[in-house]
């Protein structure tokens, strides 16, 4: 199966104000997303995230590599009626109803007028919206809006879907029905194309995964590969004395609480033993494994380092 | 061609609801209304003043509808981010610039009619005939349609405040540029009498699409005078709008 | 009590902003005498200005110019009345006739001064050849102001301005008449007669002009005649036949009805008992 979205050495870089200084957004991207899977761009603020989109769309000229969706570049409208996508943050139209502004991205893809109803109907009960179609746009939460953007982005029943951040801004039942839209897009078929910061929802959705930082791709690949399900160690939280020399890391929790990171059943064994013996007391055991967070933060801190020590 | 229309109705109904447009035209339309007492104080005749006042509001008040409604509408796409939804469309970016400006003609249309309407019923009140200001109010039609092309080039690539400055100097220096052939007949050195010379032919002459005078006169305007100016007018747009779609092909959108 | 300081300090400044405008009112309201004329600059720079609404600042000028000149106060105030409604307001919008034939009025009515108006008429006539009012009321005034031969030339060219009302040629005919030369003006009301355009009424009017004119000029001739003879010879003639032996006079004038002119010899004094004179 050919490749739905193909970026290749992808490269962009800004200059500074009045044409001093430069910025370097992406340095050399390059991944692939096959169809009917869910990928997540994950990164820090300012990692090149909306950046990348930007070029996938053609809004923004790569200074190098390319950008193929459907073996297409973006600048090609055959490409782009392919799509759909929901910018980071959008507003809308203030003086329009829902179904004004459906109406319109519904006519520029040119799906015909008889079917536009239906469709714009049936959008706007996909995201909830239902009973608000009259309403003017001024009026809408920032929840609301961003389920309009989502209406927008699929209504036409595009075979990709590109989204920025598309959480942001949603409270916890409004975050839920995003992912259970975005699960319910891949469950037809479609392919869909997410960039966040929060970590949470990607381990929940996403097939692949990419960690960019500072423009350079640091991880790419499945999330079951990258992020291993065993239980990898186990975190044990002492109060009060601890004695030296525990087998393994220990970190101090904001609530005073010492939490030592063990390594199997064997340290856990140690510390149980250990610690009473010095006076302290184990108020929990938690085993744990790897999340995504982990793996993000330790790629991060590695790229850190890496640019301290040259 | 779907594209343009649909972004042009789009446009026309996103700027007929907002308020400045109709507290210009109703300020265009309160001064046609007091014309006829403001002619009560002449010595001579009346329906001049009326119909004088009548035009000049329509011109003015026009411009300032070309102005707030068009500057902006690039940039309030862009601060409103409906150009990332808009641009990832499959739409061609040429397309938008048109479908902007189609949008905006209809709002000028739409107002030149009624206040245009407005001035004719004024003039009929004080029992003159109206019908010849009717080529006058299409001249302006015209005039404010190229402005209104420079007003979409200059959203195309600057922030509103810019834009509107870039169009108002524009509606100055073609109001003026008929005092750059008198000054290439004063100019001491060739260079300058050929800068002048460039300048009068490339700069928009928006003077000759002023009738206002002979109309009110009820001067005949010369054979093949308004074709011509209506052709000036609309190829002239047409270059200002090729332009701006150009340059909006090569915009990047941080 | 904080708003109570507000309220107070709202009314201090308000009747402070007042009282100063009546200060400054009384101040220029003493000023008024002396007050500036108004300068405006050549009508070509606010052409310039006003950005393609010259014919609406030419309205604006004009009626701030009705008001000004309304205004009897002033006392200098007709040094501009040319530079305003022939330089600026004219140069703004050369076919807006209005202000040259006010101006015209204001010119000779109220300053006095018959030239400059005339200027302004002709100013505004060499702009606007169709308008034939403008000489028309040039040859009032100047019939106003006893000048009949220039009153004539003025009917002259309103009557011959495309649309002009043939009446204006009769006009024209009076003034010359007026002026003093009588077969001149006979010629003229011949014109009239033979002039298709007009009536039956305007007909009747030319033959009793006609008749007239020919009646004092005739008389005129006569009466120079006698005074002729009666310095020649010491006396008035016995009887006018002899006038013409004499060689004052080519042939004996008959008036219009073929009759001889009555002589009484005792006074030396002729007349006429032609019927529809006028004057008679």
């Amino acid at each position: 199966m050919s490749a739905v979205v193909e970026l290749r050495g992808l490269r962009k870089a800004f200059r500074g104000h009045l044409g001093l200084g430069r910025t370097v957004a992406v340095d050399g991207l390059d991944l692939t997303v096959a169809s009917g899977e869910i990928f997540g761009l994950l990164g820090p603020n300012g990692a090149g995230k909306t950046t990348t989109l930007k070029m996938m769309l053609g809004l923004l000229r790569p200074d190098g590599g390319t950008v193929r969706l459907f073996g297409l570049p973006p600048q090609d409208v055959a490409a782009r009626a392919r799509l759909g996508f929901l910018p980071e943050n959008p507003y809308f139209y203030d003086y329009l109803t829902p179904v004004e502004f459906l109406d319109l991205y519904a006519r520029l893809h040119g799906v015909p007028a008889a079917e536009r109803k239906t469709r714009i109907a049936k959008a706007i009960e996909r995201v909830g919206l239902a009973g608000r179609e009259r309403t003017a746009l001024r009026k809408f939460s920032k929840g609301m809006i961003q389920r309009l953007g989502l209406a927008q982005a699929i209504q036409h029943e595009p075979e990709l879907v590109i989204l920025d951040e598309p959480m942001s801004g949603l409270d916890p039942v409004g975050r839920r029905e995003v992912r259970d839209l975005i699960l319910g897009l891949r469950a037809a078929g479609k392919t869909v194309f997410f960039s966040s910061h929060i970590l949470q929802d990607a381990e929940m959705l996403c097939d692949r995964v990419a960690i960019v930082f500072k423009g350079r791709l640091r991880a790419v690949g499945r999330l079951d590969d990258l992020v291993s399900h065993d239980a990898k160690w186990i975190e044990v939280g002492v109060r009060g004395a601890v004695p030296p020399g525990l087998p393994g890391e220990t970190t101090t929790a904001p609530d005073g609480t010492v939490r030592v990171k063990v390594d199997d059943v064997g340290g856990l064994a140690r510390v149980l033993a250990e610690v009473p013996a010095a006076g302290g007391e184990v108020v929990s055991v938690w085993p744990r494994r790897e999340t995504l967070e982990d793996l993000f933060l330790r790629e991060i801190g590695a790229a850190r380092r890496e640019e301290r020590a040259p | 061609m779907r594209a343009v229309v649909a972004i042009a109705l789009n446009t026309f109904r996103e700027a007929i609801r907002d308020r400045i447009l109709y507290l210009i035209l109703g300020v265009a339309l309160g001064l046609i209304a007091i014309s006829r007492f403001v002619s009560l104080l002449t010595v001579g005749s009346e329906v001049k003043i009326v119909k004088d006042l009548g035009l000049s509001a329509i011109s003015v008040f026009g411009l300032l509808a070309t102005v707030f409604v068009g500057v902006s509408l690039v940039s309030k796409e862009i601060e409103r981010r409906t150009i990332f939804t808009l641009l990832a469309q499959p739409v061609r970016r040429w397309q938008f610039v048109c479908g902007k400006y189609a949008g905006l003609l209809l709002v000028l249309a739409a107002s030149n009619a009624v206040s245009g309407t407005a001035l004719l019923v004024a003039v009929a009140l004080k029992g003159a005939s109206p019908w010849g200001l009717v080529p006058a109010i299409v001249m302006i039609f015209v005039e404010l349609a190229l402005l209104a092309a420079f007003a979409v080039l200059f959203s195309s690539f600057t922030n509103p405040i810019l834009a509107a400055v870039g169009t108002t100097v524009t509606y100055v220096v073609g109001h003026l540029s008929w005092s750059f052939d008198l000054l290439e007949k004063r100019m001491p050195g060739a260079a300058g009498r050929a800068l002048c010379r460039v300048l009068h032919a490339v700069l928009p002459n928006l003077d000759r699409l002023n009738i206002k005078a002979e109309v009110v006169h009820d001067v005949a305007l010369p054979a093949g005078y308004l074709g011509a100016a209506i052709a000036y007018g609309v190829c002239y747009a047409l270059v200002v709008l090729i332009i701006a779609s150009l340059v909006f092909e090569r915009r990047e959108f941080v | 009590m904080r708003r109570v300081t507000t309220i107070a300090l709202l009314v201090l400044a308000a009747l402070g902003a007042g009282l100063a405008r009546a200060r400054i009112v009384h101040i220029e309201d003493a000023r008024r005498g002396r007050k500036e004329l108004l300068y405006l600059p050549n009508g070509k720079y606010l052409k310039a200005i006003s950005l393609g609404h010259a014919p609406l600042m030419a309205d604006a000028l004009y009626l701030w110019a009705i008001q000004y000149y309304s205004d009897y106060d002033q006392a200098d105030r007709y040094r501009f009345v040319e530079h305003v409604f022939g330089d600026v307001v004219a140069e703004l919008d050369p076919r807006y006739t209005d202000p040259y034939w006010l101006g015209a009025i204001i010119l000779t009515t109220e300053a006095n001064d018959l030239e400059a108006g005339l200027r302004l008429l002709d100013e505004g006539f060499a702009k606007n050849p169709e308008e034939w009012i403008l000489p028309y009321l040039a040859g009032w005034e100047c019939d106003r102001a006893g000048q009949f031969d220039r009153a004539a030339a003025y009917f002259d060219r309103a009557a011959k301005a495309p649309g002009a009302p043939p009446a204006l040629f009769r006009l024209k005919a009076g003034m010359t008449a007026l002026g003093g030369n009588l077969r001149e003006a006979i010629a003229r009301w011949e014109d009239v007669l033979n002039d298709p355009r007009n009536d039956d009424a305007a007909r009747a009017i030319a033959t009793r002009q006609i008749r007239t004119l020919t009646v004092r000029a005739d008389l005129r001739d006569l009466e120079a005649a006698i005074a002729a003879f009666r310095s020649t010879n010491g006396r008035p003639p016995r009887r006018l036949e002899e006038l013409v032996p004499a060689g004052l006079l080519p042939r004996l004038p008959v008036d219009p009805d073929g009759r001889a002119y009555a002589y009484d010899p005792a006074r030396g004094s002729v007349s006429s008992t032609a019927a529809r004179v006028l004057g008679s």
